[in-house]
């Protein structure tokens, strides 16, 4: 009979080499709590990305975006360019500031992150099919992990625990049936 | 100086920006060497595998959380200002679809929006089409916005905090969250000792593996 195969993170490469997370956890709490205190808001990222669909939307047809219910509200006139704002500018610093330290942890690698029972095309299929419905997810919770979760969470906004609850609740129910992506 | 300083009109706008990129990039290196630049550490909190989703998580709020509480103890910040001009406004039913299609969006595609930042810095092609696949998604919403506008501004609860929910005052409520933390933290190291899915995995490999292989080498 087969003993159990001992098991803990040391078999997972992936996991290994990174912060202690407690440590990572109140660094990024003294990074949010410096924003607020010198803000007034918290950090975000998906707000960024609405603002470059809309932009990319933009070039190709300038006139149904302007026009168009939830796009218009970044094209109001006299208002500046929709990439001319602060959650456009924190998301430019952090491609810079995730670059450095993958970078100079030796950690910059060309890969997809996938288990090992899953090819790259479905990998990547799934990558993008997740990224669609969560980004259409954004839009109806005005914010992401890092705007509503994080940020709105420290602040005690209703909204914002309701949301994380909902995320966390759905990924945890839907993790039984995406395992073969990831284990 | 009481914050928030931008509220109080302490800079402009055009340092507000320089602000942004700075924090931006402490934002990114932290969220990097935290492991969230690969989906695979993202997503292991699902299985119990690592639980550092949840222990960074909630670090890093209760850490911003308390931080806010004790500096508005001090007359180091106000918190009246935060609640009244830029706290997130509450959506109820809004905010619970869209946690709901953002959890399926996140373990099925690996990420969630700053974490494919990090991934794509990486090097994680994976967090490529994450990204990509965002920015569609953001074009559908819009293009079905004359479908759904309605439902999008719905069961405005305004600017609503935990406290004035509960009717309680804000120290306290901030206090039960961290004993919720730590709660939290205990039970995600029971978690990872469970570990379902790893043990039937393992039992799996196993059975596969009857014949022997390099697997089973480390069996003892």
């Amino acid at each position: 009979m087969t003993k159990d195969v001992v098991c803990d993170m040391r078999q997972f490469e992936y996991a290994e080499g990174y912060w202690n997370p407690y440590v990572a956890g109140v660094a990024l709490g003294l990074v949010l709590l410096a924003t607020f205190y010198l803000m007034g808001t918290g950090l975000g990222a998906s707000g960024a990305v609405a603002r470059t669909a809309a932009v990319t939307a933009h070039v190709a047809a300038p006139a149904a975006v302007e026009t168009n219910g939830y796009f218009q509200e970044f094209y109001k006139s006299g208002k500046k360019h929709p990439l001319m704002n602060w959650m456009v500018f924190e998301v430019i610093g952090m491609f810079i500031g995730g670059f450095v330290a993958a970078l100079t942890a030796g950690r910059l690698k060309s890969v997809v992150a996938r288990g090992p029972n899953v090819g790259v095309g479905a990998r990547l299929a799934l990558a993008f099919g997740g990224g669609l419905v969560g980004g259409i997810g954004t839009r109806f919770a005005m914010g992401c992990t890092s705007g509503q979760a994080l940020s709105g969470g420290a602040t005690m906004a209703v909204g914002s625990w309701v949301f994380m609850m909902a995320v966390f609740a759905t990924a945890f129910v839907l993790a039984i049936f995406v395992r073969r992506q990831w284990l | 100086m009481t914050g928030p300083l931008y509220l109080f009109g302490a800079f402009g706008s055009g340092t507000s920006l320089a602000i942004a990129v700075v924090i931006g990039f402490l934002f990114g290196f932290v969220l990097e060497r935290a492991g969230f630049g690969d989906a695979r550490n993202l997503t292991s909190i699902f299985y119990f595998r690592d639980m550092r989703v949840l222990r960074v998580m909630f670090s890093a709020l209760t850490t911003a959380m308390v931080g806010l509480v004790v500096l508005s103890w001090l007359g180091l910040f106000d918190y009246t200002v935060l609640v009244e001009n830029s706290l997130l406004p509450t959506y109820l039913w809004p905010q619970l679809v869209g946690g709901v299609l953002f959890g399926v969006g996140f373990v099925v595609g690996g990420y969630c929006p700053g974490t494919a930042v990090v991934g794509v810095t990486s090097g994680r092609i994976d967090a490529v089409a994450f990204l990509l696949g965002m920015v569609g998604g953001i074009w559908v919403f819009a293009a079905g916005f004359p479908a759904w506008g309605a439902f999008y501004k719905s069961a405005s609860l305004g600017r609503l905090t935990l406290w004035q929910a509960f009717g309680v005052p804000m120290d306290l409520m901030a206090a039960a969250i961290v004993l919720m933390a730590l709660g939290a933290f205990y039970l995600a190291g029971l978690g990872e000792k469970w570990a379902p899915y790893d043990k039937s995995f393992r039992v799996e490999r196993a059975v596969r593996s009857s014949t022997g292989n390099a697997l089973l080498s480390t069996d003892r």
